[in-house]
């Protein structure tokens, strides 16, 4: 250490910034083949080539510019021309260039030679690697039980490609993880509105107010960054009010022009008061409710009659004179009005019906589809049915595999596989209408107690898997996991490590992923993926700008070491297990592939790559899609029966004051606010019907656990930094050294009642949940955790709170802020490296700092919501103790 | 869509380069949504060490309110810049548009620049072996590029331009929003204008940009609780 370097810390003065400060000398000896990643120095951007491709850091996949220098990516930007971000990025972005170059990234593919989990391994040929999964996979086809083939994805953007390859060798089990984020919220929107449409994308550039519930556009959300920035404008420039209902001062809370605690699952008491409230006001659009809900106003007026503010008050302790007022402002402001919400209402056991009643309000006001209001453009933005005339198909070009058959007794169905279920579950589906009859593919795919998860299209409820594999509902021979962190990021995330662990129920596991994680630590098989800076996706997405646009993921530089992207591992592994598979993998290499699925856009494929994004701007926006009048073509061979216009025996517009329109893609065509679904499923399931999730109407009820919730008894529940993207990012060394620590947030009051200080040390354990879920009603502690304290003045006095993407024993040297590399050399290529991530990072523990946080996802309770099976991550009840060696 | 016969990522060279007169830099914090887009992108662009910092977001709890602050610093560009006049091996200058620039093969690591900077702009990259802060991206400005910060920003808080040019986007915003310096008292004159911060900020801030165990940021955790 020279002498100036010495003062320079004494200066700093303490032992900490000793160690955070402490020089790295790393030799300059380095051969030229080996790339030290914090010496590259500045980037010369007239030597450098910017190329477009799709970030990939979190849900929304903006489109971005790589920046090239000497065969490195070096830096990311937005993409102007990207309609959706409209060139807009987050701080996340730059960490595609974290996990490409992170020493320690899995980059052969490895085979593990001591026990499972261990942590043993050696390199393996790709050869090798087929030879071996073939030999597992080809015999499941050749014996008829395609099925005991599980594959699990936690992110897939490859837009069809993995379930084609699933449906090419016949089975079911495409699993993913809905419910862990957005089952709860997707289904009220698609009772209401059909499911071209699970996602809205309100008008937020030309909207007045916004009311939030619980949505976090400004940290995390499916099309946050979309919607922040329009939001934004709309408040700074044009005095836009936004009011958020939080139980913490999140950053959208925190940017509010009023943020309001609430006591947790008590969102759907202050919509129902604001439902009372505008209709006691008379500031309904009774017009648009009578053209386009199903539900008469007279029934509505009756169903809400004890929603009163003063009721909602003492339910969610937001003041009555404030609730009322909102409702008003809001009624007054449309149609240049929408709600906003997400999580915060949904993860609860009454959030499904907690969404039903704040989607109540938009039709309410009729801001439905209007300018500045609640628009809705096609999820499926480019190769979507509803709205989407005129604009050119893009298929995927390969022959297209059927799904495999539906589970149950008939002809056309797998008998042998539903004979294998258990009696009771053969008795539910045998009990089943027709329709799901047509939809249940087993327990894992299609869980028989929550048919509503897989109603309109195959959600799933992925925290049910490892459970029931447990309990042997599907054996499973081979099972592939691809970018999933279950082992880590699931509630009670033992349970997955359990079965992970457990060779008897998981033969085989096989990881593909672009690291070394909890999940790819108990693999059997490590397959290296090619990052999203390596490979080429087809991106669309429904857009806030509200005119459809495609993009196009597109590989930057070639996969580093071994690693391979999706399609071209599939493709080798379909013709190696033959049998037909082969047929539907007719491409050499994933850039002709890509060509020709974009071969009907009106652009060439040079120009579209040097794009990164195409658009017909001139198309109008999707206003009021419902009203658009049917087409000479779509009117063709129709029959007008009830009102409704029928095409080969599908409905697919409806008459209104003597015109032919396209309505709503829900089966009457209208908006669904009543919808008997909700009961049907109750009672396919032997769900009481007393209980709010079976109602028909939108109806506000309580969270079973949470009624007359003790003195000593807390709501502990999880939030995500914008910094991080769930489980997957604590190993971008940016984005760490932000957050690397889950304190418990707390109020200073709810500290003064606990006795506890800001740094103490406090043990949180959790109970089960009481309603009828998983467990539900079972006595004790499920499980506990130990972590720090820190105060907030936003936070709700009953409401506790971690983050949940640290506390990692993997991810390598900075993810597990360890002392040396964690991730297996094997697997690892020596010409990545990255002096300053030589030693443990400025804030591990080993250097006098705070540490890298706190795993508390074994102590969260799997608690998927009746009929609809999405995680109540918000509801736990705690109790907390001060830890006082 | 726009027949552009260059891509804006392709307008990129000397040619582009637009020259200021006195560069400088408004921070809007009403539109800062603390997402720390424009520090991570800072990082990334100057590969800045761990532990340093050219620019950091601070998550700052209003004293009287439930909501927290978001205030994104950086060095402050001042036209009377007390690190220029501390450098005793004169490493530090000031650039023709006014942006103060370390001479990093001129820097002798006295470090009385960090000592003189009432920012905490200013930190030793201990690799390189020198005193390290924002250029406003030098690098980037001479090709045409905004600062990096600006260009990664996704609600438009950070506006760079002439604040001696009345016509600039950034001088009609600064008289419109009031813009003001961050710590006035410091009398160094900044290039970097603030909108919408308040003196409570300022104080709970502590050091600035770089990191300091006493900071109360939410953000950054550090062995700082208070005991």
């Amino acid at each position: 250490m020279s002498d100036l370097t010495r003062r320079h810390v004494l200066k700093l003065g303490t032992a900490l910034l000793a160690g955070a400060f402490a020089p790295v000398r790393v030799s300059a000896q380095i051969t030229p083949a080996v790339r030290d990643f914090s010496k590259l120095g500045r980037l010369d951007y007239t030597k450098a080539k910017a190329t477009p491709t799709i970030c990939f850091s979190c849900t929304n996949h903006c489109g971005v510019i790589g920046w090239v220098q000497d065969g490195i990516v070096r830096k990311i930007e937005g993409n102007p021309l990207d309609p959706n971000s409209q060139g807009n990025i987050c701080s996340k972005a730059q960490g595609m260039i974290s996990y490409t170059y992170y020493p320690e990234r899995i980059l052969y593919p490895l085979r593990r030679v001591g026990k499972r989990g261990e942590g043993k391994w050696k390199r393996i040929t790709w050869d090798e690697a087929y030879d071996e999964l073939t030999a597992k996979l080809k015999p499941l086809r050749e014996n008829g039980v395609p099925e005991e083939f599980v594959f699990h994805y936690g992110r897939d953007k490859t837009k069809g490609v993995t379930k084609h390859f699933t449906n090419a060798f016949g089975t079911p089990h495409r699993l993913n993880r809905r419910s862990i984020c957005s089952s709860n919220r997707r289904a009220p929107l698609m009772s209401f509105y059909g499911r071209e449409f699970e996602w809205e994308t309100q008008d937020l550039e030309n909207t007045k107010y916004v009311v939030n519930w619980g949505g976090n556009p400004y940290e995390a959300y499916q099309g946050g960054l979309f919607m922040a920035h329009r939001l934004q404008k709309a408040r700074v420039e044009d005095g836009a009010k936004l009011v958020t209902f939080e139980v913490r001062p999140s950053n959208t809370a925190s940017k509010s022009d009023e943020f309001h605690t609430i006591m947790p699952g008590t969102d759907g008491a202050v919509a129902g008061a604001m439902i009372y409230t505008i209709l006691k006001e008379g500031l309904e659009n009774k017009k648009f409710w009578e053209r386009w809900a199903n539900y008469p106003l007279a029934d509505l007026r009756k169903q809400v009659k004890d929603y009163t503010p003063e009721w909602a008050e003492k339910t969610s302790g937001v003041k009555a004179a404030d609730i009322k007022r909102i409702a008003i402002e809001f009624a007054k402001a449309a149609p240049s009005c929408c709600t906003m919400s997400n999580r915060g209402s949904a993860k609860h056991y009454n959030g499904m019906q907690a969404d039903r009643l704040i989607r109540t309000l938009d039709v309410l006001v009729g801001n439905v589809g209007k300018p500045g209001g609640y628009c809705l453009s096609s999820l499926r933005g480019w190769s979507g049915k509803y709205g989407q005339e005129g604009l050119p198909k893009l298929p995927m070009p390969e022959p297209k595999a059927s799904s495999p058959k539906p589970w149950g007794i008939g002809e056309g169905f797998n008998e042998v596989a539903f004979k294998k279920l258990p009696q009771e579950v053969q008795d539910r589906v045998n009990g089943f209408p027709d329709k799901w009859k047509k939809k249940y593919y087993g327990e894992l795919a299609t869980p028989s107690e929550y048919p509503l998860a897989w109603h309109w299209y195959a959600m799933r409820v992925g925290q049910l898997v490892y459970p029931y594999i447990k309990e042997r509902r599907q054996k499973v021979s081979v099972y592939m996991s691809f970018t999933l962190g279950a082992s880590f990021g699931y509630p009670e995330a033992n349970v997955v490590r359990d079965v992970l662990q457990d060779e008897e129920l998981i033969p085989f596991h096989v990881a593909i992923d672009i690291g070394y994680g909890e999940q790819t630590a108990l693999a059997d098989m490590i397959l290296p993926e090619a990052t999203s800076l390596e490979r080429w996706d087809h991106h669309s997405t429904n857009n806030y700008g509200l005119i459809p646009y495609t993009g196009i993921r597109q590989p930057l530089i070639a996969p580093q070491g071994e690693s391979k992207t999706m399609p071209q591992m599939f493709r080798e592994l379909a013709h190696r297990i033959g049998g037909g598979m082969e047929k539907h993998f007719t491409y050499k290499d994933d850039e002709s592939f890509y060509k020709d699925w974009y071969k009907n856009l009106p652009v060439t494929w040079e120009e579209f790559k040097r794009r990164g994004i195409w658009q017909d701007a001139t198309r109008p926006k999707d206003y009021e899609l419902y009203e658009r009048p049917l087409t000479a073509t779509e009117l063709e061979d129709t029959e007008v029966k009830d009102s409704l216009i029928i095409k080969s025996g599908k409905p697919v517009g409806i008459m209104k004051d003597g015109k032919a329109v396209r309505g709503f893609p829900t089966p009457n065509r209208v908006i669904n606010v009543f919808d008997p679904i909700f009961e049907t499923a109750a009672k396919a399931v032997g769900l009481p019907l007393t209980d709010g999730n079976a109602s028909t109407v939108p109806v506000y009820h309580d969270v079973p656990e949470h009624v007359n919730l003790a003195d000593d008894r807390y709501i502990f529940s999880t939030f995500k930094w914008n910094v991080h993207t769930q489980g997957r990012s604590g190993h971008w060394k940016y984005s760490a050294e932000i957050i690397h620590t889950n304190p418990v947030f707390m109020h200073p009051d709810t500290g003064k009642k606990l006795g506890v200080k800001e740094g103490d040390s406090v043990e949180l354990s959790v109970f089960r949940p009481k309603g009828h879920t998983y467990k539900g009603g079972e006595e004790g502690v499920m499980g506990s955790f130990k972590n720090h304290v820190r105060f907030l003045k936003g936070m709700h006095p009953r409401v506790v709170m971690c983050s949940h993407h640290v506390g990692h024993w993997e991810h390598g040297i900075v993810g597990s802020t360890a002392n040396q590399e964690t991730s297996p050399d094997a697997g690892k290529s020596k010409e990545l490296t990255d002096s300053e991530l030589k030693r443990s990072p400025w804030w591990a523990k080993k250097r006098g700092g705070i540490g890298g946080g706190v795993h508390i996802n074994d102590a969260l309770p799997i608690n998927p919501a009746p009929l609809i099976g999405g995680q109540n991550w918000y509801d736990n009840v705690c109790k907390i103790e001060k830890v006082t060696s | 869509m726009d027949d552009f016969t260059l891509m804006p990522w392709e307008k990129v060279g000397p040619q582009f380069k637009k020259s200021y007169k006195r560069a400088g830099m408004l921070v809007d914090l009403d539109s800062c949504i603390g997402c720390h887009s424009c520090s991570v992108s800072c990082k990334t662009e100057n590969d800045v060490p761990l532990g340093n910092f050219r620019m950091r977001v601070r998550y700052l709890e209003q004293p009287t309110s439930a909501s927290i602050s978001f205030a994104p610093l950086l060095c402050m560009h001042c036209v009377d810049a007390p690190c220029l006049k501390a450098c005793p091996s004169k490493a530090i200058k000031k650039g023709a548009d006014g942006r103060i620039l370390i001479n990093e093969s001129k820097c002798d690591l006295d470090e009385e620049c960090v000592k003189a900077c009432p920012y905490g702009a200013i930190s030793i990259n201990e690799d390189k072996g020198v005193a390290e802060k924002c250029d406003f991206c030098e690098h980037r400005t001479d090709v045409g590029l905004a600062p990096s910060c600006v260009d990664n920003c996704p609600t438009d808080a950070l506006i760079f331009g002439d604040l001696d040019d009345p016509e600039s986007r950034i001088s009609k915003l600064a008289a419109k929003r009031k813009a003001k310096p961050w710590k006035p008292e410091a009398e160094t004159n900044p290039s970097v204008l603030y909108v919408s911060h308040d003196k409570w900020m300022e104080k709970k801030v502590n050091t600035g940009v770089q990191l300091d165990p006493a900071d109360e940021d939410v953000t950054y955790e550090q062995n700082n609780l208070k005991k």
